[in-house]
């Protein structure tokens, strides 16, 4: 048993749970904007499969993962903006557009590699460079976890630090939550809900395509692989449910993800990795189910407290 | 009446514009990706029809399509999402399996029941979960069934790989093959085409009887767009839902069910590949209307075995038949707003061009 908890509690553990953790994180930030603009968004999945595909596509079109993830952008701002076109200035369902919306990118990545690159997939692009700070190497068990990630694992910080401010320290992250909250009150005040609603789709896009590109220029080292981002934008979803939008606990959420999928890895040697591997998706449950039951409990408090004020005299006199 | 009529003619008239539109998107990838569009098309044509074995095998394919659709289109009456299907397949098919192999030797009459009760139990306790979570809760159930979908799924594969394997070393993740006695029979020769297909069509039947011609069906329909009112008259709606999510459940195993004593003859991971999920897509085509989806069921299962030979003798990637079939999501889900926002363009150029006239005319007479 200690053998086990001494495995879980490693270096390997913690390096693997910001590993993990990081795709989910990027494209949870992304749908804190959406959330945050009133639009559910469950295309994220697809979203993030995009940028994989398409910042591999850029790195072996171009022999550089610069343009990758350039490419990778360019396509999430694209998603965004078709994401925005069907769902804000046309009206259609949110549910419906999120759902065709991975599958489209299934078909469409999986068509498009196969046709591209055959049926093995692509390897030996370039790729996103790794960090590794000589300083941070030097402090023994935060510089083995901390060290040697590839890129993205640090940019997210900044980002989750840019979105964090730009959410609740802006006045267009004020709007934007406006657009969500009070959409008609944003129009008396002159902004219009629609452009907010827009612009959190194409930041949406933007983060997803960059953690598709993530995934695959960084993690995987420039390969494609079909169906790659495997959930992951739904467990982004319950990330942002989970942190109320606020980009800065998504991170941490996204982190738990990123440990409970580690320990899974983990856990690997003692049981089969196909029950090991349910244990996030098994968190993403019960951390939905807590943060509704949560949510009901603060809003029922809040009624009682405010109860006694006009209670019927009946109850005062007890 | 004359309306419904009218909606009807509209909804099929967005219907074909969108399938066209959707072949020519279609059309414009397969070019850039260096296929000859007619040529694709034409052989996905004939990967269809060009033999029996083809007709049986889209057949088949339609059945799957269309109980995984009607299946859908129940839960989605009465207001909530199952998109938890492919997880209560996967484990209705794996279960029904088991109890093949477990009671190997035994009459076709006790095993093929026990079989059915398995998968229908399993399939709708699966789908109670999200269900109970929904009604009790009010957690979102879409989250929570794609979730539980990707949890069956390791949990099929951990039990096909571990406690259930087949004795095979070849077979990595698959149970034992079921006794051949067990199995629906063949219709078509060589194809997936099987007994089972008279079995969905009763189910489809008596869903589409049952939702557009009992007194039921419309306190579904009650239920799902006006819970409050359907509570004032009377109705538990509650327990309304979660009857119906147990059902879809159960139509979902079922259909696991139907694809391992039909096709498959075991389970393996290819018992379902997302096969739910495009039934789904059906039913969001069918604006969840249960006659439309089993009509469309066939289309789209016309498209998918047509696609499919088309892979084998164009080298086409066959996924172009998922682009094509969720451009068509794309523009049925967009129609609305797009003929209001052409409206909206009409109105604003006639009250535009009145205040003209007006104005004209207003010139004319000083």
């Amino acid at each position: 048993m200690s053998e086990i908890l001494r495995s879980i509690f490693s270096v390997g553990t913690f390096n693997q749970m910001l590993r993990s953790a990081t795709p989910v994180a990027l494209a949870a930030i992304g749908g804190s904007m959406t959330e945050h603009a009133g639009i559910m968004n469950i295309g994220m999945d697809g979203m993030i499969l995009m940028g994989a595909f398409f910042g591999v596509l850029g790195s072996y079109l171009f022999s550089s993962a610069a343009a990758g993830l350039a490419l990778a952008v360019l396509m999430g701002i694209l998603v965004g903006l078709f994401f925005a076109l069907l769902v804000v200035k046309l009206r259609s369902d949110e549910f419906i557009i999120g759902c065709a919306l991975n599958t489209f990118a299934l078909g469409l990545t999986t068509y498009l590699s196969r046709s591209i690159f055959g049926a093995a997939g692509t390897k030996g692009n370039p790729f996103l460079p790794t960090v590794s700070l000589p300083l941070l190497e030097k402090i023994p068990f935060v510089g083995q976890i901390l060290n040697g990630h590839s890129l993205f694992v640090y940019l997210t910080w900044l980002l989750v630090l840019l979105m964090w401010l730009f959410v609740y320290k802006t006045p267009y992250g004020f709007w934007l939550r406006a657009a969500g909250e009070k959409p008609q009150t944003l129009r008396t005040a002159g902004v219009s809900p629609e452009k907010m609603k827009w612009l959190a789709s194409i930041l949406c896009g933007i983060f997803c395509a960059l953690a598709g590109a993530h995934l695959s220029l960084g993690q995987l080292n420039g390969t494609f692989a079909e169906n790659m981002s495997n959930s992951r934008g739904f467990i982004a979803f319950a990330c942002v449910i989970f942190a109320a939008a606020n980009p800065a606990k998504a991170y941490l959420a996204a982190l738990m993800f990123g440990f409970f999928d580690a320990i899974g890895l983990r856990l690997q040697d003692y049981i089969s990795s196909d029950l090991s591997g349910m244990i996030p998706y098994l968190i993403t449950v019960i951390m939905m189910v807590y943060v509704v039951v949560r949510g009901q409990r603060r809003k029922q408090r809040a009624r009682q407290n405010t109860a006694p004020a006009d209670a019927p005299p009946a109850a005062a006199g007890r | 009446m004359q309306s419904r009529k009218q909606e009807r003619l509209g909804y099929l008239l967005s219907l074909i514009l969108s399938v066209i539109l959707a072949f020519a998107i279609g059309a414009v990838i397969l070019a850039v990706s260096g296929h000859n569009p007619a040529q694709a098309y034409l052989a996905m044509l004939s990967g269809a029809f060009s033999s029996l074995r083809h007709v049986g095998d889209f057949l088949e394919y339609a059945m799957v399509l269309c109980v995984c659709g009607l299946a859908c289109v129940l839960a989605a009456r009465v207001g909530i999402f199952n998109v938890g299907g492919e997880g209560q397949l996967l484990l209705g098919a794996i279960a029904a399996c088991q109890v093949g192999v477990w009671l190997d030797g035994q009459s076709a009459w006790l095993v093929l029941p026990l079989a059915v009760l398995a998968a229908v139990t399993v399939g709708g306790l699966y789908a109670l979960i999200p269900g109970v979570l929904k009604v009790k809760l009010k957690v979102d159930e879409v989250i929570t069934t794609i979730m539980l979908n990707t949890i069956a799924a390791y949990l099929c594969q951990f039990l096909a790989k571990g406690p259930w394997k087949n004795a095979n070393k070849n077979i990595v993740a698959g149970t034992e093959q079921l006794n051949a006695r067990y199995w629906f029979g063949g219709l078509v020769s060589g194809s997936n085409l099987t007994t089972a297909i008279l079995a969905a069509a009763a189910i489809a039947f008596l869903v589409w009887y049952v939702m557009q011609k009992t007194s039921k069906g419309f306190e579904m329909r009650l239920t799902g767009q006006n819970p409050r009112f359907a509570r004032f008259l009377g109705l538990k709606t509650d327990r309304m839902v979660l009857l119906c999510m147990v059902l879809s459940g159960a139509m979902s195993g079922l259909v696991g069910m139907f694809r391992v004593y039909g096709a498959e003859h075991l389970f393996k991971s290819s018992i379902s590949n997302d096969y739910y999920f495009e039934g789904l897509m059906v039913a969001m085509i069918a604006r969840y209307d249960p006659l439309t989806t089993i009509l469309l069921s066939v289309f789209f299962a016309i498209l998918k075995i047509g696609a499919q030979g088309m892979e084998l003798s164009a080298g086409v990637p066959n996924q172009i038949y998922l682009i094509i079939q969720t451009v068509i999501i794309f523009f049925m889900a967009a129609e609305r707003g797009i003929f209001a926002a052409i409206r909206e363009r009409a109105a604003r150029k006639k009250a535009q061009w009145a205040a003209q006239a007006r104005q004209e005319g207003g010139a004319a007479h000083v």
